[in-house]
């Protein structure tokens, strides 16, 4: 598969209208002016977005679910369109509904956050088509990296290691076990047609591999619709590096160093670095220029993540996200820019990109999730209503937030509701920094991982940088012990119940027990009083 | 937000606090907790609370993947009875002590509401 040259004709899309101007052949860099922009996201990245659409003067359009009513990006966006009810099927995945949204309300321009319809190239598509601008790389180009096979075979292309597997069309039993062999156990046997983690097995022997490969097959034509499986060596005490790049699209890509991002949990990040806890400088170099070149090739506009896996000093291509990522504050704070404007801006034909030279990474930033979810009970999801919230500011601290205090999480997403940033001059810095910050949030009505981040933080194996992927299941594989209260917690309790008044809780909610949230009632009504 | 001052062995702590319906919740020490402040009626087991070990009920809306027993199984303590998904993520319920299932009342594929009764154990 070849990635279109977009300063030659050859290939042009059909283009009508105001879309003239925005067609990847017709690209000179000179674009409509973008005025007003519709966010096809939720949660704090549409907050992260409205900020950056103030600072740049552009209005915003929110295309939100129901349940997303009582949030912060509802109340920051100059208009909000409702797109369907909360079920994300429903909702945000709903192309054709974005882009009506969108069209209707006067925006002249799209962007996806990251998740949703971020990477799916046909609603990259389908607002061309409609003459909005797509803030993310052409659509060919999403297509392209986000076959998960046809990136690998692009990237081997340049000679850049990937992770050692099979992909072949011959999907016998014995055909795989003697790949499986010739691999070297242990090998991870992976569903094509799977992601995000599901429909994996290890195989650590010849009779894993007999039991199973026809076991991955079945749950993978049940699970996804096709029996077909890949093969891939299992890197065992990998670091999860990524390297941030930027093109401005007409063939001018560079690299904003890398994040680790090894300290998963059934792969979904927690902690997030910039720039890696101990990474030789030959394999920053090496991979580094990877990353370029993968971009450079695609002739890259926007931002995106190449990921790569390193172990025992060899870095293996993981694979490329067309998109922008969670983790991106922790690139933007040790290098002083703003990955968001610089999207928008690119969109818009009126970026001037950086110069390579130009970045130099200081300092040290770490970045927490911050999940709603009860970390003394294997992490269940908590919902309900956030009764009271104090961020910590101070130097060096930066707070990406969706909920204000009297909003209500619910269970129809991602349990992330913030995340914590923090930057200092070196990690060490960075990491007591980050614990101080921690201890000093308030977060009342819901049940949060920040004794979780603590614990992980304060490990001496992620002390020294150490950490792979395998650390949370090593050291964290149930989450935390059920915590006990101690005497002095029950005594300070005790002279609190008298001084705390009750709280004036919206009675159309119903209760706000973290326990017990009633799904019947609509936050939408719940909301609709309280505005 | 403000804090309030409490003595506790002749020392003045800083602490937050503020309450839902039965929960008072404090942070102090640079940790968050919560004491009840009133009996509740619960449904069955709730996270964090104390367990009905006859009865396994959802802990979240959800959808049921895979059912690990049948009636009639003997199952022990920890073990695991089914894996449920919600949130873009699994969680698999376990039995919270050596037990005998009486009933299975769910299947899989079926979703099911926070707080539903999904299987009867006699313990």
């Amino acid at each position: 598969m070849t990635l279109s040259d977009p300063t030659s004709n050859q290939n042009a899309p059909p283009t009508s209208g105001a879309a003239q101007s925005a067609a990847p052949s017709t690209f000179t860099g000179v674009r409509p002016k973008i005025m007003t922009l519709a966010i096809a996201n939720r949660g704090e990245v549409a907050v992260r977005i409205i900020h950056a659409c103030h600072e740049l003067g552009i209005k915003t359009v929110l295309l939100h679910s129901e349940a997303d009513v009582g949030t912060r990006a509802f109340r920051m966006a100059d208009k909000k369109i409702c797109i369907g009810p909360a079920p994300t099927a429903e909702s945000y995945l709903l192309i054709d509904r974005n882009v009506q949204a969108a069209k209707e309300a006067g925006a002249d321009a799209i962007h996806p956050g990251f998740g949703f319809l971020s990477e799916n190239a046909d609603f990259a598509d389908a607002v061309e088509k409609a003459g909005l601008i797509f803030v993310g790389p052409r659509s060919e180009t999403i297509r392209a990296l986000g076959d998960k096979i046809s990136a690998k075979h692009l990237i081997e292309k340049s000679k850049v290691p990937t992770v050692p597997g099979y992909m072949g069309a011959d999907q016998s039993v014995e055909t795989l076990i003697t790949h499986a062999e010739k691999i070297g156990y242990p090998v991870i046997v992976k569903a094509a047609a799977g992601g995000g983690g599901r429909g994996m097995k290890l195989l650590r022997s010849r009779q894993d591999a007999q039991e199973l490969i026809p076991s991955a097959q079945r749950e993978a034509l049940s699970a996804f619709g096709s029996a077909k499986v890949f093969l891939e060596k299992y890197l065992d005490r990998a670091k999860h590096i990524e390297f941030q790049v930027f093109g401005d699209g007409t063939g001018r890509c560079v690299h904003l160093f890398e994040r680790e991002c090894s300290v998963q949990r059934r792969h979904q990040k927690i902690i997030e670095e910039a720039t890696a806890a101990n990474l030789k400088p030959e394999l920053r170099d090496q991979m580094a220029k990877a990353a370029v070149t993968l971009a450079e090739t695609a002739k890259y506009r926007g931002a995106g993540t190449v990921e790569f896996l390193v172990q025992d000093d060899h870095f293996y291509f993981l694979e490329m996200n067309t998109r922008l990522q969670v983790e991106h504050p922790v690139t933007e704070l040790v290098l002083g820019v703003d990955l968001v404007k610089a999207q928008i801006l690119t969109a818009q034909g009126t970026f001037q990109i950086w110069k390579q030279d130009d970045l130099r990474p200081r300092g040290h930033s770490i970045e927490c999730r911050i999940y709603a979810e009860d970390p003394y009970n294997r992490g269940l999801p908590s919902t309900g209503e956030l009764i009271a919230l104090h961020w910590p500011e101070g130097p060096g601290r930066r707070f990406e937030v969706g909920f204000d205090a009297g909003d209500v999480v619910t269970a129809h997403y991602d349990p992330m509701i913030a995340k914590i940033i923090v930057w200092d001059e070196d990690r060490d810095r960075a990491i007591r920094k980050m614990l101080q910050v921690l201890n000093e949030t308030v977060i009342f009505g819901v049940r949060a991982n920040l004794p979780y981040l603590k614990a992980i933080l304060s490990h001496p194996e992620f002390m020294k940088g150490a950490m792979t992927t395998q650390f949370i299941n090593s050291y964290f594989p149930e989450g935390l012990e059920p915590l006990e209260l101690t005497p002095r917690q029950n005594k300070i309790a005790e002279a609190l119940k008298s001084l705390v008044s009750r709280s004036g809780t919206p009675v159309s909610l119903g209760n706000s027990d973290p326990h017990v949230l009633n799904t019947k009632s609509s936050p939408w009504r719940g909301h609709w009083r309280s505005v | 937000m403000k804090t309030f001052d409490v003595q506790i062995d002749g020392e003045t702590i800083q602490a937050y606090g503020a309450t839902s319906v039965g929960l008072l919740w404090v942070h102090a020490d640079g940790k968050t907790f919560t004491i009840e402040t009133e009996k509740r009626s619960r449904r069955g087991k709730t996270p964090g609370g104390h367990a009905n070990p006859g009865e396994v009920v959802s802990p979240m809306p959800g959808k049921i993947i895979k059912l690990m027993t049948e009636v009639g199984a003997d199952v022990k303590a920890g073990q695991a009875l089914l894996v449920m998904e919600a949130m873009k993520m699994e969680y698999t319920l376990k039995a919270s002590a050596d037990a005998k299932v009486s009933t299975v009342d769910c299947e899989a594929g079926q979703q099911v509401t926070l707080g539903q009764c999904l299987i009867r154990l006699e313990v």
